[in-house]
């Protein structure tokens, strides 16, 4: 099972959470894993299928496509992408769980499976009744606003400017209830003692176009997302909440220079296989996804998502850590926040 | 002038070369096919294509899914008019006077409007967003916000109430129907479940392709169907003319004011083709003389949702390239492929990548004129599909609307409520209730719920946060006032 100790060891590499944003790629996560494997048996004969609950635009779907390229580059093997979007991806999780566990059906899903077990039980724990293959996608949120603002500059004008609107000021996110926007924004509301009034925005563009018009006052987003209005120069970053500044962002302050201590929710995005697939068949998994992370083009794909400023990459069982932890996280704030946790 | 040159030069680039001629004229005939087969959208073939993106040139990636996005928006009123399916659901208001025009012999009219119409609509948008694409853009993201978009939406659905039910009444409880439907699944703004009944697909909401699907064609295949049964039977009249130069300028007015609808429409991020066909078709309505014959096969209709609809295209493009904001799925993509070439669409688009952008607008135009020549051949030869016989034609319909219903999102849930959508149409239909108005309340039910929630919480729950914003407050306005006129003359004709 010289495999199993490898993918042992690529967990200390995931145990190392921050990395520079100018750091390359030369050593990459998952270099140590054998250059091949052959299949269990001859699996697979035929055409994976991969159920994205979400629609092909959206990041899980470019994720998605990223990561079938990568692996069919690497294998041979192709992989049909089935989109089921809707319910805030129970639907494509319905739809997984129905399907045969045979090792020839694996999901993309987002952190949102995470905290719809945390808050519902009954919902399926993706530690537990999956087996994440791979977490490929790790990244953090910021608070931006138009760099044209006059009103604030920066965190600290922004908060004593939102103080002395008494609750009027406005926030595009996801404010979904139990959301990871939500969670985040009561920690920090909670932190500063402001009051901010969050608009939900289910799709990226109305949000981004809500703050770029002036309709709400500042934007809630992961920096990937909104690359291109950094770079454009329409939009600024005033707060990153990390604990600490990466590199990318050295200007901006994170967490702790601005007094808010909380544990920073992430969002991130993997691959996962049914837990009653036979073993040989999910080990064989394992290696091609995480493998897959190194390849040449989904490296490319993350480092233009900017998913390269934190490692962004976690083996099986840091997968698992990680989504424990989060589940953890979620349900002692769903308790503080008053709701219903079944 | 230096606009002119530039279109001039994107012309040159655009044809000078023969890989970007092929393909151009992939797209054009791609989108078409894909437009037109139900379910089957253009969408599906902008995802298969994505992949492939990667090994063409920006350009021609670019331009080949603008391409696919004018000729498909296009392409799903072939088959609205001809057989009741809407290829889209930007095509539905289409089929609501397209297909009683086919029933009464106008087919070739029915399709040659929307041929010239859609082609209209498209090269007019398309000028506009090369003339003035920056300046539409950042007054439109400053001036709509969910306040505005919500009032226009309850503007709108106020100005449909009457289309294709027989009284006023009937028509309000159709739009109310659809508003029902709209709520089941998550709330959009929320989270909350809310009509799922503990299962778990409903929770994404009745998706409207298959309730479109259901009620238009299902249920007319239901009709057609007891007339074939009980001996009334009436193939519909092949007919190829193209409606002459004097009845399309008889309809100058309802062209220039579905250009202006659409256009407007497809600038605001996230709303798109679909809300300007609604619209167009509902404005048609609004000015004109007999309401009543609206539903009944006018022309008028035809020509109002086709002219919206493409009139989108171009200006779906604008708030894409100069802001990076999509308005709709399509456009989204069009983001990735962006994305594969290392470009964000946004203000350094025209900076960085002034030649892509020529080349697109380009291709965009020529585009929309190329619906003008294979629409006219479509008319030539698509319509004599009708030549074949109902009790053929009928199960190859169900066939097409069962795929497209499933190929949504791979549910089968969708299959069962298009036929559910089918039975319920077959009878609301005898009893004068509008299909169109629960489509009607379907879509823009979603789309008002969401934005009424954002422009409450905007206006912090506060009414009079309206009277400060003058837009919204005068569709809302024009919406009442359209309502009061409604309700009185439903009184009024009762009385007398």
């Amino acid at each position: 099972m010289q495999f199993k100790k490898t993918l042992a060891s690529t967990g200390i590499v995931a145990a190392s959470m921050m990395l520079g944003a100018n750091l390359a790629y030369a050593a990459c996560a998952t270099d140590g894993l054998p250059a091949s494997m052959d299949g269990p048996g001859g699996y697979p004969e035929r055409a994976l299928t991969m159920i994205v609950p979400y629609g092909p635009a959206g990041g899980s779907g470019q994720v998605a496509q990223a990561m079938a390229q990568a692996v069919t580059e690497l294998t041979g093997v192709s992989i049909n992408r089935d989109h089921k979007p809707g319910g805030s991806g129970t639907v494509g999780m319905t739809a997984f769980m129905a399907a045969p566990a045979d090792g020839y059906t694996v999901l993309e899903h987002i952190d949102d499976a995470s905290s719809a077990h945390a808050l519902d039980s009954g919902r399926p724990n993706p530690a537990e009744d999956l087996v994440p293959l791979v977490t490929s996608q790790i990244t953090f949120s910021q608070i931006y606003i138009r760099s044209n603002e006059d009103r604030y500059t920066d965190w600290a004008s922004f908060v004593e400017w939102v103080k002395a609107q008494n609750g009027k000021a406005t926030i595009a996110n996801v404010s979904k209830e139990g959301s990871m926007e939500r969670v985040t924004m009561k920690f920090i509301t909670d932190a500063t003692g402001m009051q901010i009034q969050q608009i939900s925005f289910d799709k990226g563009a109305p949000r981004y176009g809500a703050l770029a018009g002036g309709q709400v006052d500042a934007l809630f987003e992961q920096p990937g997302d909104v690359r291109k209005f950094l770079d454009a120069g329409t939009f600024k970053p005033i707060l990153t909440i990390l604990k600490d500044r990466p590199g990318a962002f050295a200007e901006v302050p994170a967490l702790t220079d601005s007094g808010l201590d909380f544990d920073p929710l992430f969002r991130f995005r993997g691959f996962y296989v049914h837990k009653d697939a036979p073993a040989d068949r999910v080990e064989w998994l394992q290696w091609a996804f995480q493998k897959a992370f190194c390849q040449e083009s989904y490296q490319a794909f993350n480092e233009s998502k900017f998913m390269n400023l934190i490692e962004s990459y976690r083996d099986t069982a840091g997968s698992m850590e990680l989504i424990t932890n989060t589940i953890g996280q979620y349900r002692d704030v769903y308790k503080e926040m008053g709701l219903e946790v079944k | 002038m230096d606009t002119f040159n530039n279109f001039l030069n994107g012309t040159v680039t655009l044809f000078s070369d023969p890989i970007g001629i092929l393909i151009f004229l992939g797209g054009v005939v791609g989108g078409m096919l894909f437009g037109a087969i139900p379910g089957v959208s253009m969408l599906t073939l902008a995802a298969i294509l994505l992949p492939f993106t990667a090994h063409l040139s920006p350009e021609h990636g670019i331009m080949l899914f603008s391409v696919i996005y004018c000729t498909g928006v296009y392409g799903g009123a072939i088959t609205a008019i001809l057989f009741n399916i809407p290829g889209a659901p930007e095509n539905a208001p289409t089929a609501f006077d397209g297909y009683p025009m086919t029933r009464n012999g106008q087919a070739g009219k029915a399709v040659g409007a929307a041929v010239m119409c859609s082609a209209l609509g498209g090269t007019v948008s398309a000028v506009i967003m090369m003339i003035a694409t920056a300046p539409i853009a950042n007054w439109a993201i400053r001036s709509f916000g969910p306040p505005e978009i919500f009032a226009l939406v309850f503007f709108g659905l106020a100005v449909a109430s009457s289309v294709g039910a027989r009284t006023f009444w009937k028509g309000w409880l159709s739009i109310l129907v659809g508003l029902l439907i709209a709520i089941v699944g998550l709330d959009p703004v929320g989270g909350i479940e809310r009509w799922d009944f503990n299962m778990p697909y409903l929770l994404a909401g009745i998706h409207f392709i298959p309730a479109i699907l259901g009620f238009f064609a299902v249920s007319e295949i239901f009709v057609q169907a007891e007339k074939k049964v009980t001996g009334s039977y009436r193939a519909p009249e092949l007919s190829v003319d193209f409606p002459s130069l004097a009845e399309l300028i008889a309809h100058k007015f309802a062209v220039i004011r579905s250009i202006l609808i659409g256009f407007f429409c497809g600038i605001l991020p996230g709303i798109g083709a679909t809300l300007a066909a609604f619209m167009g078709y509902n404005e048609a309505v609004r000015w004109s003389k007999d309401r009543s014959e609206f539903g009944k096969g006018k022309m008028e209709g035809v020509i109002s949702s086709e002219t919206a609809n493409n009139a989108a295209t171009g200006a779906a493009m604008i708030p894409l390239l100069a802001l990076g904001l999509p308005g709709g799925a399509l456009t989204a993509m069009m983001v990735g492929v962006f994305q594969m070439h290392d470009m964000e669409p946004g203000p350094l688009v025209f900076i960085n990548s002034a030649d892509l952008v020529w080349v697109v607008f380009s291709a965009m135009f020529f585009a929309n004129l190329s619906i003008l020549l294979i629409g006219w051949l479509e008319t030539k030869t698509i319509i004599n599909l009708l030549r074949i016989p109902f009790q053929f034609l009928a199960p190859l319909i169900l066939c097409l609307a069962t795929v497209g219903s499933y190929a949504v999102r791979g549910l089968t849930i969708d299959i069962i409520v298009m036929f559910i959508a089918g039975v319920v149409g077959f009878f609301l239909r005898r009893s004068g209730y509008s299909l169109a108005g629960i489509v009607l309340g379907l879509i823009l039910g979603r789309i008002g719920e969401q934005t009424f929630a954002q422009a409450m919480q905007m206006l912090h729950f506060e009414w009079s946060g309206f009277f400060g914003r003058p837009i919204a407050l005068a569709l809302l306005v024009a919406g009442f006032a359209t309502l009061a006129g409604s309700i009185y003359g439903a009184f009024f004709r009762r009385r007398h």
